[in-house]
């Protein structure tokens, strides 16, 4: 199964997008949570404080399905 | 209560836009949290929108490195509280407002005293430990929470008022502050500051289309901005036991 992973400029180096400027492909099996893929990635889950897919607010136990656009959003507490 | 000749010509300019009640602006009570980069920027422009009554509370003394993007200070203000810095700034940028200047920090104990009466609380804090005081208080006694917070490039603000919609715990989940300082410059921090003054001033216009139940995310290196829903989570510690 593949879903894209996009990064805005906060998570992007970490991301190393490989489809454009903001994505990564990501080939995974289903069934596999957030969180899970991270760490398949190598990505820490600590950076991702939490993802948007289809324009709602998912945490990181969020299931995505088969090509699916993830948005990672950094943790975001500054004043 | 009718404006009167002095009013009439301070606020000319915003009176005629559509759906404006500058009568209702000036019944209205706020409590900005934190006067930093996102709420000194806040609260200055809801001052000069003739918001009747301002409540600031900040515990912090003004630090050289507040300098880049907090706009209420300037370098004679190093050392200052910050509170009472800000309410001065804002008492003269406009005499016709009610400013309370708070140098304390927001604790379960002090919250009530600080926020009670308000119409709105508004987050310019910096820290996600007092804005779960702060939430928690908010989900209580029902006043609405204006989220806001920033980070390198990204911003977001998101307006929360349980049980009609998730409460900022929702969003939070198990988030914690981080050890680092995180870096911030002034034209982000004040982005998001001023797109908070817009939203709570619609709010207390009583206007439609507010960020009710959603979070606007805002990042500064793309240019983007995207709006996304945040869903009541129905496990949250916080806000799971008001019925909708």
């Amino acid at each position: 199964m593949v879903v894209f992973f996009k990064a805005g400029s906060e998570l992007r180096h970490k991301l190393q997008p490989d489809v454009d400027y903001y994505t990564r492909r990501v080939e995974t099996e289903p069934g596999r949570t957030v969180r899970e893929i991270l760490k398949d990635l190598g990505l820490d889950p600590a950076f991702v404080a939490f993802v948007y897919v289809e324009g709602k607010v998912k945490n990181l136990d969020y299931v995505p399905t088969e090509g699916q656009n993830l948005t990672l959003q950094p943790p975001v507490s500054g004043g | 209560m009718s404006l009167n000749d002095k009013e009439k010509e301070r606020y000319r300019r915003q009176l005629g836009v559509r759906s404006w009640d500058q009568d209702r602006l000036r019944s209205a009570s706020v409590l900005v949290a934190g006067v930093g980069g996102l709420g000194g920027t806040s609260s200055l422009y809801l001052a000069l929108a003739g918001v009747g009554r301002l409540r600031i509370a900040d515990r912090d003394r003004v630090d050289p490195s507040n300098l880049n993007r907090q706009v209420l200070f300037g370098e004679e203000s190093v050392g200052r509280l910050k509170a009472e810095e800000a309410g001065r700034r804002l008492r003269e940028a406009n005499p016709r407002i009610q400013v309370e200047a708070f140098a304390e920090d927001i604790t379960p104990a002090s919250v009530g005293r600080l926020a009670g009466g308000c119409s709105l609380i508004v987050d310019g804090l910096d820290n996600i430990a007092t804005r779960r005081v702060l939430n928690a208080y908010s989900v209580r006694s029902r006043i609405p929470y204006l989220y806001g917070a920033v980070r390198g490039w990204e911003g977001m603000l998101g307006l929360f008022e349980p049980p009609g919609t998730a409460c900022l715990e929702c969003l939070l989940a198990g988030n914690k502050d981080t050890d680092t300082e995180l870096p911030v410059f002034g034209s982000l921090a004040g982005t998001i500051g001023l797109l908070q003054a817009t939203e709570s001033l619609k709010h207390l216009l009583g206007l439609e289309r507010t960020l009710l139940g959603r979070l606007l995310i805002y990042d500064g290196r793309d240019m983007t901005f995207d709006l996304v829903d945040v869903a009541r989570n129905p496990s949250c510690p916080v806000c799971s036991s008001l019925k909708a």
